[in-house]
């Protein structure tokens, strides 16, 4: 059969990987601390029909040869860790990190879990947690009698109790980074996995070693670009109509040779 | 059997084949840094026994297109496009070097700097490893300026420069992975200056969809040019049987 109609197969299909990563980027448009993913596309094999430079005959050789490419594949998907901007919320448990640091979470198995959505709430013992309800790492108990809670930039959580005039030193939060952030793997409610590609979590004082200070009231938003999206989107759709093209036209070819011999 | 049959069924077929090539570059419409194949039909002749009336069409793919394609900006860091002519050089895992012009590249988890396809992206001084980095800066001329973690702007680290050759045309070709090499292995690609790269942007397929579009029509009416040539072939027989049948 028509090795064409193969070929934009794979084309349709890689298309539509790309189309289901911008609906994803689009739906998390306005979900904090998102990254968007960005589809690459990598050609296929190519298959030798004629060697160039292979003999003709015995004195003479092809000038060029037939190299037939397969199509597409999708790569993989690039997580782009650009950030997102900020927006002040002057809700005093939410938090944004200015560089490339990451929260960690404790989940229920016992794992870690990196996120930088930074809108925590506290729980029925005062314990900041997330909005599952995981607890941030290392965790930080507010008392009963705080008044009010202040995190600063270094990642120091204090507050101001009652009948006290100095202000009690509860923890503070730690930030990590990865090598490669491209490389974790999201595990959707905003938080990401250690994998072999993103390299092991480096812990640090929020505001050194580059990992960010961490900004009291403050959220990140999605670092979606909306505009950036619907052009992908357009270029897409024609690059799908093309390849559905190409079909609809090999179909015609082998339907006017099965009518016409 | 009428000859004529025969030269349209190889018509038929090698239309099939260059239908092939430009379903891929359009298949390869969004992939960045593809350059687009060429193809084009050469007439051989079947020299035998009586008159050389016979010259069949071969199918052929002479070269890749290596015109640039759009610039798309995605302000990312480690996204380079190349401006003009040139190529990138990346490692293949036999050690081997081959080139390419997709440069959205990314950093593994021991630093090495990897092309989107995973291969290692070569500097002057072979690949190349980033140490942890607060930013990272590649230059108009592909050298690449970290800062290193944990330390201000002042204190920026230059490490190496992208290994960038630009090559005369028809001495890289296309590899049956897509990736492009030299022709010849005596040809050796010294890294040129001048050569230049934008960061922040990726170069898209260079792939012309109306005309890729436009080729697949016209090889379809060929197509069924073909096909009708078969068909008369087959009717000439038909009223050659006619004029000896005896009835």
């Amino acid at each position: 059969m028509m090795s064409s109609l193969w070929v934009s197969k794979t084309g349709l299909s890689a298309q539509d990987t790309a189309l289901r990563t911008i609906s994803n980027n689009l739906a998390n448009v306005s979900t904090v601390g998102f990254k968007r993913d960005r589809a690459v596309f990598n050609d296929l094999l190519y298959q030798i029909q004629q060697q160039p430079g292979g003999q003709s005959s015995q004195d003479t050789t092809l000038p060029s040869g037939l190299q037939l490419g397969t199509g597409v594949r999708v790569a993989g998907t690039q997580k782009m860790f650009s950030e997102g901007s900020l927006q002040t919320t002057e809700a005093p448990l939410d938090m944004a990190i200015d560089g490339r640091g990451f929260f960690q979470i404790i989940m229920p198995d016992g794992s870690t879990a990196y996120t930088r959505d930074g809108q925590f709430h506290l729980d029925s013992e005062g314990q900041f947690v997330n909005a599952q309800g995981y607890a941030l790492e290392p965790s930080i108990t507010i008392p009963p009698d705080a008044d009010s809670v202040t995190i600063g930039a270094d990642g120091i959580v204090t507050a101001m109790t009652r009948g006290s005039a100095t202000a009690t030193q509860l923890g503070t939060i730690e930030l990590v980074s990865f090598v490669n952030p491209a490389g974790l793997q999201a595990g959707g409610n905003n938080m990401f996995w250690e994998t072999p590609a993103s390299g092991s979590p480096q812990s640090g004082t929020p505001g050194q070693d580059g990992l960010g200070m961490v900004l009291q009231g403050m959220l990140e938003n999605s670092n979606v670009s909306v505009v950036e999206e619907l052009v992908n989107m357009v270029s897409v759709q024609r690059a799908y109509e093309m390849n559905s093209r190409v079909v609809s036209t090999s179909d015609q070819m082998l339907q006017y040779l099965t009518q016409n011999l | 059997m009428d000859r004529l049959l025969y030269v349209a069924m190889t018509g038929a077929a090698h239309i099939d084949r260059a239908q092939t090539v430009h379903a891929n570059n359009l298949a390869n419409v969004a992939t960045s840094g593809f350059r687009a194949d060429l193809a084009q039909a050469r007439a051989v002749q079947v020299n035998g026994d009586g008159l050389n009336t016979r010259v069949f069409a071969l199918a052929e793919r002479p070269a890749s297109d290596l015109r640039q394609g759009a610039l798309m900006e995605t302000g990312r860091d480690l996204d380079v496009a190349i401006r003009g002519e040139g190529f990138f050089a990346v490692q293949l895992p036999d050690g081997s070097e081959a080139y390419t012009r997709a440069g959205e590249l990314v950093v593994d988890a021991v630093g090495t700097l990897r092309n989107g396809a995973g291969y290692e992206v070569l500097g002057d001084g072979g690949p190349i490893n980033l140490p942890p980095y607060a930013s990272v800066t590649i230059g108009g001329d592909g050298s690449i300026t970290i800062q290193p973690e944990g330390q201000g702007a002042e204190a920026l680290v230059q490490l190496d420069r992208l290994r960038l050759v630009r090559p005369e045309p028809g001495d890289v070709a296309k590899g049956v992975d897509g990736l492009f090499r030299t022709v010849d292995d005596s040809i050796v690609l010294p890294s040129s200056p001048d050569v230049g790269v934008v960061a922040g942007f990726v170069e898209s397929s260079n792939v012309n969809a109306i005309y890729e579009m436009t080729a697949i029509l016209e090889l379809s009416r060929q197509f069924e040019l073909e096909v009708r040539l078969m068909k008369s072939a087959e009717q000439n027989d038909e009223a050659a049987e006619k004029l000896v049948s005896v009835n």
